[in-house]
């Protein structure tokens, strides 16, 4: 009897000691998945990286002007073979994609991870040239051009939103904050039914234009410069890290804002 | 004979002779008599007939029209914060934690190698930039500006020869990267053809009837193509876009450039 029971307690405490066992082995192989994932995060971070590093360094040794948009350092620059032409400060970036009927669309393409090509404003900045037909030697000189030309302000009208599209339907649209907060309640409706209305149109009818669209607010002086400035053809890359949660409401000086001489 | 309106003769019946009272007057003949007209519907003030047709169709127009308002209104585009995709590896994942190490460190080398490589795509030094289409001039060193200047860049006008070989010229800034080729005190302007079709003059035969001291100012810096970034007489012009092509500068911030100009230093045309 004394025998059985023993038996019986040896048992249980073998079972319990098993069960201990392999609770324990559970806990102590699960601890280690955490620093893999940890590794396996650092290593796909670093490929990322060394591919923007790569793609940066193929923007620079190419011949074509590129936008280079940093939404950890909130700013997005011109540049050209390495150099920085300007400087831009971002206040607002948002990310729109369209939708039909309340339903959207899948995203069609990996857009953060490849270089945006051919690049160019819309609408368009137009360049009125004037046409002088030079007078034959030894007459009159040639026509008359007129005495003071334009400003590039007067030569160049910017638009309140304007949008720079590239292939595979990525675009985007740059669009002044302060004239938002400055415009009067009519003008702030007539602007929301004008863009809700052309949005609408292009999300419904126009499936290859913007598949994916960077809105991107700029202080309006900026914006202005941008579509003043921006060459043709150009092209854009997008840097790892995200914007603060916060737009900066105070943008810091920039060599476009400060007074010309 | 009974002068009846439906008779066919009754309309050329002559009148009653006698009697005060006018005889009545015949009507035109008619094949049948009209139906006598049916009483008015009485209408009770304040109800009105319903029509259930027009509600049915009334009530679909007004459901389909709220169902197009719904759907236009979920069209368009849904703005959302930006925010970066989780990268994924990419390639065979490794193994084991040596693996991981070792393909770690592969990684941090090589992007200390890249970014290495990148920064010497940067120019050195003093650099020159200029915003053709706002005519600004900036010198710059790594990301400080040492000078915004008002310029004059190309005014983009066509200029059509008449006779002679009917040339064209467009006087345009080009834009990309470019090196100062040759530093030139107190330059002297050799003109092209264009000056003097321009003016409309002959095209001297002797070189020497083509130079011109004093126009280009007291500096200029040749980047080639006959482009140049030089002086001007028509200083009040500066900050408009005036110039055949060459990039004009004020006399002080003219001398500013020149003070930190060398061969071989970039210049930067957007």
């Amino acid at each position: 009897m004394r025998h059985r029971r023993a038996v019986v307690v040896l048992t249980v405490l073998l079972l319990l000691g098993i069960v201990l066992g392999l609770v324990g082995t559970g806990c102590s192989t699960s601890q280690p998945a955490a620093p893999a994932a940890d590794a396996n995060t650092r290593i796909a971070t670093l490929q990322r990286s060394n591919s923007l590093l790569q793609r940066q360094i193929d923007l620079a040794s190419g011949k074509d002007f590129y936008l280079v948009l940093d939404p950890a350092a909130g700013d997005i620059t011109l540049m050209l073979r390495g150099a920085e032409l300007q400087r831009y400060t971002v206040l607002g970036l948002t990310v729109g994609q369209p939708r039909v009927a309340w339903l959207s669309r899948p995203d069609p393409t990996l857009w953060q991870d490849v270089v945006w090509a051919h690049g160019e404003l819309d609408p368009p900045r137009q360049i009125d040239r004037l046409v002088v037909q030079a007078a034959p030697p030894g007459k009159e000189g040639a026509e008359e051009v007129a005495q003071v030309p334009p400003t590039p302000e007067e030569m160049y009208p910017v638009p309140s939103r304007y949008h720079v599209r590239f292939d595979n339907g990525l675009s985007i649209e740059i669009r002044p904050l302060e004239s938002d907060t400055q415009a009067g309640r009519w003008t702030k409706l007539r602007a929301w039914l004008g863009a809700k209305w052309h949005d609408a149109k292009e999300a419904a009818f126009d499936r290859e234009r913007d598949a994916v669209r960077l809105r991107v607010a700029l202080n309006p002086k900026d914006a202005a410069s941008l579509y003043r400035s921006l060459p043709p053809a150009v092209r854009l890359i997008i840097l790892s890290g995200e914007q603060a949660a916060a737009p900066k409401l105070a943008p810091k000086p920039v060599p476009v804002s400060t007074p010309a001489k | 004979m009974d002068p009846s309106p439906s008779s066919p003769t009754g309309s050329h019946a002559p009148p009653a002779a006698a009697g005060p009272e006018p005889a009545p007057r015949p009507r035109p003949a008619r094949p049948t008599a009209p139906a006598p007209a049916a009483p008015a519907p009485v209408r009770r003030p304040g109800r009105v007939p319903l029509n259930r047709r027009a509600i049915a169709v009334a009530g679909t127009t007004g459901i389909v029209l709220l169902a197009i308002g719904i759907a236009w209104g979920g069209t368009g585009y849904r703005y959302d914060p930006y925010i970066e995709m989780q990268p994924a590896v990419a390639g065979k994942v490794p193994a084991t934690d040596k693996e991981l190490k070792q393909l770690a460190t592969r990684l941090e080398r090589r992007s200390r190698d890249l970014t290495a490589k990148l920064k010497t795509t940067a120019p050195r030094g003093v650099y020159i930039v200029i915003d053709q289409t706002q005519n600004r001039l900036y010198l710059k060193r790594d990301e400080e500006t040492l000078l915004d200047a008002r310029c004059s860049a190309g005014s983009g006008m066509v200029l059509k020869e008449t006779g002679g070989k009917n040339r064209q010229w467009v006087f345009d800034t080009p834009r990309g990267r470019f090196e100062v080729l040759a530093l030139l005190r107190n330059p002297v302007w050799a003109k092209p053809d264009w000056a003097f079709v321009e003016d409309g003059q002959p095209i001297p035969k002797n070189p020497a009837d083509r130079l011109e001291s004093g126009t280009l100012g007291e500096y200029a810096l040749y980047f080639g193509n006959g482009f140049m970034i030089h002086g001007t007489l028509y200083e009040r012009l500066l900050g408009r876009a005036v110039s055949h092509g060459c990039i004009r500068v004020g006399r002080d911030d003219l001398r500013k450039v020149w003070a930190n100009a060398r061969l071989g230093m970039r210049i930067y045309i957007y």
